[in-house]
Order: C-alpha cells, then sequence, then structure tokens
C-alpha cells in the first residue's frame, strides 16, 4: 500500500512538472501583456522599464525556470491587473466555487443514484420512465438555457428566489461561506441546480444501468434465495456492486466543475473562480492564468488520487495482503 | 402411506412470454419429495430443471410466470403467495445453493457480513450472536478456523470453499428443504467429491430433504434416491435411481446413457452422436508433409517452463529501485516439463484447475513462448528464437473450449475458417468459398451456413466451426483446449465422434487437454497427468487408469463419480 501511494506521488509529480511547462509555453504564446498593463502613449524607455520588471526581455526558458523556482518557494507571483499575490487572489474566490460545486455534486448524487436505482430496480413502471425522460432532457439541453429558464422562473416570474450573487455570508477559518444563512442558502440554491442538472441524467443513468445488470446476477438471485427483503438486497448488495463506476464519475465529475464552473457562474454572477479565469484571460493576465492551471491539474490529481483510494475501501479485492 | 408428502408438485407449468412467443420452460411437471428424501432432477441444458427450482421457491424474473399448477410445502399451496409470504419461506424453510460459487457470494461484503443478513432475513439477532451462529455454520460445513475465516471476503476462498460457505448460508435456518442447482459443475473433481461426501453426511445428519439439479448422471447417482430425467420441460422418465440408470425406461435416458463415454469402449464411436459428415478436402499439395525425421518423436516438448510475472511499469521499476514497493508475486504456471508424442498419437493432457495444462497447451501451439525450453514439429521449431518469438508455423493449430468467445462474433463464419488460409496462401481468394463449404460439410455442418454469424449457431454447431477453422489450416498436429467442456452429453459424444473420425481421416496428432478423465480415457492413447506445473506421471492411458502410481494420479481417479454398472446386454 505504502508502495503504491510512493508510486501515485512520484507520478503526480512528473505530471505536475510536465503541465506547468505545457501552461507556461501555452500561455507565454498568447498575446502581448504588455499592450493590456500600459497604455500605447507611454514613452519607450517606460515601457522597456516595464518589460525589464516583469523579466519578459529574458529568453523563454530563464522565465520559466524563474517561474519555477518561485513556485517551488510557493509563490506565484503577482497579478498584473489587480497587483495582489496570485494565490491570494485564487484562494480568496475558491471557497465559493467550492462551496457551489460541492452542492451541486452531492445534491445529483443524493437524488439521482436513488432515483437511478429504482429506474433500475423496476424499469417497465412509469415512474422509471419518467425519471429517464428527466435524464435524457438533462443530457441534451445546454446548461446555460436551463440557467436563463430558471432565473426567469424563480427569480423573474415568482420572485422566489434570488437570480445572482452570493447573498449573506459567514466566516469560518477566515472564509466566507454562503450556506450558513438562510439568505446565502437561496442565493446558492439556483445556480447549485443550474450544475447539478447535467451530472443528475449522468449519475441517474449510471446507477440504472448498475442496477439493472447487479439484479439479473446469481449475487441477488442467492440473496434472495436466502430470503433477504428486497430493500436489503438493494441497500446492502445492488448498492456496493455498483458503487466504483459511480465513484469515478463523482470525482471526475467534482473535479471538472470545479474547474470548469464558468458558465454557471456567469449566468448567475457567482463570484467564484471561473469568473475569475475568464477576467484574466480577457486581460492576459499570465500570472492568473498559470496558477489557475496548476491548480486545476493539481485538483484532477488529488481527486483522482482519492477515489482510487476510495475503490480499495470499497472493493476488498484490491487489497493487499488477503491470506488464502 | 397417507403421511403429507414434504413437498408435492402437480402440473407445474412456468413460461416465458417473449416477443418471439412463449417459451414453455417448465411444461406441466409432478413430483413429490418425502421428509429428508434426495431426489435428482436431471437434465440437457434448456431442459427446464433449473427454472424449475426457481418455480419452486418462487423466483421467476419476468417475462417468466408460472402459469399453471402446484406447489405445496407440507400441504400449503406457494403458487399465487404474496411475495412478502414467500419471502418468509424462502432461506427459512426452502433454501437454494446455485452453480457459480464465485458469483453467488457477494465480494465487496464479509462471509460474516453476508451470513448475519441472511440471519437477519428470518430473526432478530444480535452482532455478538450472530457472529457466533457465523462461525458455527462454518464449523458446520468443515471449513478449517471458522473464527478467522468469518471476517474473510470471498476471493480470499478457494472455489470449493465458496461452494462450502454458501451450502452453511443455505442451511442457517435448518430448512427442510433445500434445492441444490448444479452446485458441484463449476468445481475440480477432488473438490467435488469432498462436497458431495459432505452434502451426504449432513443430510443425513439434519433431515433436509434435498433437491439435486444436474447434468452429470454420475454425480446424481453418487446421492439421489430418486431420480427424475426432465426433456423439453417435461418429465419423461422418474424411479428409483438404480433402476432407472440400470433399466432405462425412456429412450431419451437410454440416449443420456450411451452418450457417456465412460460407459463405452474406448476410441469407438459413441452412440448417438452419429452425424451426417462428408469427407475432409483433400491436403494441399505444397503443404504436405513428407515426413522425413523420426514418426516415434514427431512432437518434441523439452523442457519446457512458463512463468507469468506481471511486468512493471517505469514508475513501479523506480520504487523498487528505491525500495518503496515490492515485486508484484510471480506465478510458475509450466515447471520443466518434457514431452514426446508419436506422430498421429493422441496424447491427453489431465489436471485440475491452476494445473498449467492450458499453458503447456498453448505453449506447445506457438501462442505462448515458453521462458524455457522448446517446442518442434518433425524437427523444425514451433516459434522463432530471439528476445520477441513469435510462431513460425502452421502445423499445429488449437481448438478452444468456449467458441463463442474464439470466434469473432462480426465476421461470417465463412470468412473465419477462410481467413487463416487465405492469409497463409493456402489457398487462393476464387477457391476460398468452396473451400470452406467443403470443411463445413466434413464438420457435419450445411454448407449454406458460412455466411452466418457465431450468434445464429447452438453451442455444439459453434464447436464444430471452431474445429472446421482449426483444420482448414491444414495442421499435422492440433491442440484441443478442454474442447467438450461447456456441451452437453449428447453434443459432447458428436464432438467426441467427430473429432475421433477426423484424426483418422487426416492422421492427426492430438494433445487433449481435459479435466475430464472419462472423455480423455475415451479419445486418447497416451495420458499425461499434471499437478502444479508438472507431470507427475504418463503413460498409456489404459496402464494408467488401472494402475495408477502416484499419489495425485489416484487421488483424481477415485474422487471421479461411478455409475452404477448396468447390466450386460
Amino acid at each position: 500500500m505504502l508502495g503504491h501511494v510512493a508510486i501515485r506521488l512520484l507520478q503526480a509529480l512528473v505530471v505536475m512538472l510536465v503541465m506547468s511547462a505545457l501552461v507556461f509555453v501555452g500561455v507565454y504564446a498568447i498575446g502581448n501583456p504588455i499592450d493590456v498593463l500600459i497604455g500605447p502613449d507611454v514613452s519607450q524607455e517606460l515601457r522597456l522599464q516595464t518589460i525589464a520588471r516583469y523579466g519578459l526581455d529574458r529568453p523563454l526558458w530563464e522565465q520559466y525556470f524563474t517561474f519555477l523556482a518561485r513556485v517551488l518557494h510557493g509563490d506565484f507571483g503577482r497579478s498584473f491587473v489587480f497587483g495582489m499575490p496570485v494565490m491570494e487572489l485564487i484562494l480568496s474566490r475558491l471557497p465559493a466555487t467550492l462551496e457551489l460545486t460541492l452542492a451541486a455534486v452531492l445534491g445529483a448524487a443524493l437524488i439521482g443514484i436513488p432515483a437511478g436505482i429504482y429506474a433500475g430496480y423496476r424499469p417497465d413502471g412509469w415512474a422509471a420512465k419518467l425519471i429517464m425522460t428527466v435524464s435524457i432532457l438533462g443530457f441534451s439541453v445546454p446548461t446555460f438555457w436551463i440557467g436563463l429558464v430558471l432565473i426567469m422562473v424563480f427569480a423573474v416570474e415568482l420572485q422566489w428566489l434570488p437570480a445572482g450573487g452570493r447573498g449573506e455570508t459567514v466566516p469560518i477559518f477566515g472564509v466566507e461561506w454562503s450556506f450558513l444563512t438562510a439568505n446565502g442558502l437561496s442565493h446558492l440554491l439556483l445556480p447549485a441546480l443550474n450544475l447539478a442538472f447535467f451530472k443528475l441524467a449522468l449519475m441517474t443513468r449510471l446507477a440504472r444501468a448498475g442496477t439493472r445488470e447487479t439484479m439479473l446476477t446469481d449475487t441477488v438471485k442467492f440473496a434472495r434465495a436466502a430470503g433477504l427483503s428486497e430493500w436489503t438486497v438493494l441497500r446492502r448488495h445492488v448498492l456496493r456492486l455498483i458503487a466504483i463506476p459511480l465513484v469515478t464519475v463523482f470525482g471526475l465529475e467534482f473535479a471538472s466543475t470545479l474547474a470548469f464552473a464558468v458558465v454557471t457562474e456567469t449566468i448567475f454572477s457567482w463570484p467564484g473562480i471561473g469568473k475569475l479565469i475568464i477576467d484574466s484571460i480577457q486581460s492576459l493576465d499570465r500570472p492568473v492564468m498559470v496558477a489557475y492551471l496548476m491548480l486545476v491539474a493539481f485538483v484532477f490529481i488529488t481527486i483522482n488520487f482519492l477515489v482510487d483510494l476510495a475503490y480499495v475501501g470499497l472493493d476488498p479485492r484490491l487489497r493487499k495482503g488477503g491470506a488464502r | 402411506m397417507s403421511e403429507v408428502p414434504l413437498l408435492e408438485v402437480t402440473g407445474l407449468a412456468t413460461h416465458f412470454h417473449t416477443r418471439a412467443g412463449v417459451v414453455k420452460a417448465v411444461d406441466g411437471v409432478s413430483f413429490s419429495l418425502k421428509r429428508g428424501e434426495v431426489m435428482g432432477l436431471v437434465g440437457e441444458s434448456g431442459s427446464g430443471k433449473s427454472i424449475t427450482g426457481f418455480s419452486i421457491i418462487g423466483l421467476i424474473d419476468p417475462p417468466g410466470r408460472v402459469e399453471n399448477g402446484s406447489v405445496k410445502l407440507e400441504g400449503r399451496e406457494l403458487v399465487g403467495l404474496e411475495p412478502a409470504e414467500l419471502r418468509k419461506i424462502r432461506g427459512k424453510q426452502i433454501s437454494m445453493v446455485f452453480q457459480d460459487p464465485m458469483m453467488t457470494l457477494n465480494p465487496m461484503l464479509t462471509i460474516g457480513a453476508q451470513i448475519r443478513l441472511a440471519l437477519e432475513a428470518h430473526e432478530k439477532v444480535s452482532g455478538a450472536e450472530a457472529r457466533r451462529r457465523a462461525v458455527a455454520a462454518l464449523a458446520q460445513v468443515r471449513i478449517p478456523d471458522p473464527e478467522g475465516k468469518v471476517d474473510f471476503y470471498p476471493h480470499q476462498f478457494s472455489g470449493g470453499m465458496r461452494q462450502r460457505v454458501a451450502i452453511a448460508i443455505a442451511l442457517l435456518h435448518r430448512p427442510k428443504l433445500i434445492i441444490c442447482d448444479e452446485p458441484t459443475t463449476a468445481l475440480d473433481v477432488s473438490v467435488q467429491a469432498e462436497i458431495l461426501a459432505e452434502m451426504k453426511e449432513l443430510v443425513a445428519e439434519l433431515g433436509t430433504a434435498l433437491i439435486w439439479i444436474s447434468h452429470d448422471l454420475a454425480v446424481v447417482a453418487s446421492l439421489a434416491d430418486h431420480v427424475c430425467v426432465m426433456r423439453y420441460g417435461k418429465i419423461v422418465e422418474t424411479g428409483r435411481t438404480l433402476d432407472v440408470l440400470t433399466r432405462p425406461q425412456h429412450p431419451y435416458t437410454q440416449a443420456l446413457l450411451d452418450a457417456l463415454p465412460s460407459r463405452a469402449e474406448p476410441g469407438t464411436l459413441l452412440a448417438g452422436g452419429a452425424g451426417a459428415e462428408a469427407a475432409p478436402p483433400p491436403r494441399i499439395a505444397a503443404d504436405a508433409t513428407t515426413t522425413t525425421g523420426d514418426t516415434a518423436h514427431y512432437v518434441q516438448i523439452e523442457h519446457v517452463a512458463k512463468r507469468f510475472a506481471q511486468t512493471p511499469g517505469l514508475f513501479r521499476k523506480l520504487a523498487q529501485k528505491l525500495g518503496l514497493a515490492k515485486s508484484p508475486d510471480a506465478v510458475q504456471a509450466v515447471d520443466n516439463v518434457t514431452l514426446v508424442l508419436k506422430r498421429g498419437e493422441a496424447l491427453g493432457l489431465v489436471g485440475e484447475s491452476g494445473s498449467g495444462k492450458s499453458t503447456l497447451g498453448r505453449v506447445a501451439a506457438g501462442i505462448y513462448a515458453p521462458d524455457s525450453g522448446r517446442v518442434r514439429i518433425n524437427e523444425a521449431p514451433v516459434m522463432s528464437a530471439g528476445d520477441r518469438p513469435h510462431k513460425v508455423t502452421t502445423r499445429v493449430q488449437t481448438i478452444f473450449q468456449d467458441p463463442f468467445a474464439s470466434l469473432n462474433p462480426r465476421m461470417t463464419v465463412g470468412d473465419s475458417i477462410a481467413e487463416g488460409p487465405l492469409a497463409h496462401g493456402l489457398i487462393e481468394r476464387a477457391q476460398a468459398k468452396d473451400y470452406v463449404r467443403q470443411w463445413l460439410a466434413a464438420v457435419g455442418l450445411d454448407p449454406a451456413f458460412a455466411t452466418r454469424y457465431p450468434h445464429q449457431f447452438s453451442g455444439g454447431q459453434r464447436q464444430r466451426v471452431a474445429i472446421a477453422r482449426a483444420l482448414a489450416m491444414q495442421p499435422d498436429v492440433v491442440v484441443c483446449d478442454e474442447p467438450v467442456a461447456s456441451l452437453d452429453v449428447s453434443i459432447q459424444a458428436q464432438i467426441i465422434n467427430l473429432l475421433i473420425r477426423l484424426r483418422q481421416e487426416l492422421d492427426l496428432t492430438l494433445i487433449f487437454i481435459s479435466h475430464d478423465l472419462s472423455v480423455v480415457r475415451h479419445l486418447c492413447d497416451r495420458v499425461a497427468i499434471m499437478y502444479r506445473g508438472r507431470i507427475v506421471e504418463s503413460g498409456p492411458a489404459g496402464e494408467i487408469y488401472e494402475r495408477p502410481q502416484h499419489d495425485y494420479t489416484k487421488r483424481l481417479l477415485a474422487a471421479v463419480p461411478v455409475l452404477p454398472s448396468a447390466p450386460v446386454n
């Protein structure tokens, strides 16, 4: 087990290193930040000074290694636009996105998995057909459109819920959270629902497919033959047997939503990290872009690793050291 | 006797309503069972024997339905009972054991947890009490160290142990009846013998009645008081086991018995396995072997060893260097085996699962490269030398156990048969069609079948196609890896007959891999017994079977269930 963790850490390090190089070179290739940083009417001398100050006159490889050296000290540089350390900037926006993503993915899992199991257990019932129809909608209707409809219906017409922003927040450990106040929750509900819709459909379909397959296995037949109730069979046997693909998708969806919740955050003007990255791309804020993409890589690697650990927790066959 | 029977089944009919029409899986079955009685339910696949078992405990999944008839347990009608009421009976009064112990237990839960679930299905038990009962249940089915084994997961057990756990679960509530659906079919003979013996004892000890569903007449004979023979959803014959097996009344029972290789003279064609087969196409002249080398040492397998180990990836290698990870365990599948075959000889390679017999067969066929040693046919190597050896001859071909897996489902069988000969230039594209037709006729299939896909055939027909495909390569040596293991007795007889005939007509040298001692006895001149990667004994078939020398061979032969001998006809 320890060996396995060590291997994964080594792999993660290499991936991060490659990622940093790719990101740095990629971002370097886009536009010239100097044009954004200073007006076109400044003197040539000031222009050169600015270029030198940001180290933009050095060759690419030198810039990269300077960057790498600073990163190793935990310094991702300062934002060109905001003038504050990039890490501080990103960390100030991360909780909002984290909160939104967690609400969406957890909600999708908690509703989607039971719905999918039910649809797989009684595939011919009308409820199963309804669930599957809704899940097809979840796949095929674009996120931004659902977001707009949600705003139209619940915020504009019915005026039940606010259309945007985070609402009241409560600080915990110096970080602001919305989900602890009623007002914050009401702000969270619509964007979370919007983000959750696709994931809900995915979880439902996966759970349904797994359940249908598992219900036909001898394991389930044997459990029934031993007189177990249907509820026990579903809860103790089926859920465990279909858990691995569900956990995989949960992890992947969580990571990708965390990184790319841009559309929803824009529609609901949620002050999260997605909005920050769009802004920084528009203003060619290189340090923010680089740090953000590195963070995304880090999140994916971490979550994949956690998912792998979850496999081992779920499936005893993956554990080593079992005596025969 | 006016006593109410334990189980009385009358006119039971279970139908499956499919799009293609109604399938009458069970079509009017009646029998009764006394307390503590053991009944065998025998039939080939599709006879409805398993569905009968499931109908009794009310576990027929849609689109199936019990249409008619009655199942009475101690006079109480079970057909039409509420699901909740039926559930109370399942596991408590009637329980069931299934065929494949690898599939029945949940791999994610410990044995103890699964036993507890089964206990809680019918009574309220505390954690400590459940554990105590689980240990006792495991001890009852002779699992050593039950206290420690309770916390094991199914994958930490062997197949036989898992089946014992399943039996322990079935016995938990002291049911009046246990239905066993081919519970030893997936197990090795020696394990099967142990389980049969234990089952007999347990049933006698607890006074449980038993319905033993099986395709294997010999297994049933060793266990059952009386037997029902099923075919097409109906019971064709029923009676005391000894009577049915020695003086069968129904022609189908007679045919089943005649199809058994253990009851026929070795080497002869089996009764009931007749097929209309044409002669195979003539050998292609260019390839016809001018046997130069000595025919007594035609196939030479010399000091072959094969070890399976995971090749570590880049990072694992690095971690191993740094001492962070251990190298994975390797398996020595074949350990220094030497075998010589005469030209035209049939060698049976016998062993239980994991003995390395399939690996040895694949090395002989040039599918796996051996780690050391070499294989030669008529003095010519089967595989090239060098770092990445590959097969360099078409003179050895393989027939696999599962033709459904070995035939490409997206290719017509005609294309599958012609593929190899075309690739090696044995035939021209223009001849291919005729060539395929000739081979299909030679294995007893309609030549028009060439345009069909594998799923359009039955299991026996598919195996015929696989044989045609192997032989179309014009081999001199054929490695048969359990070619009849997944077939019904009557189909098995047909395939065995086909192999006997083709072997004579084409002068083939056979390496016949099997776990079934009676099939090997029937088909092979010589037998080699494999155990843990080594050959422990080899010699002429008759001698080995009559006078086994090695302990393992003796145990293996003793474990085979034997039919009561029929009066000489």
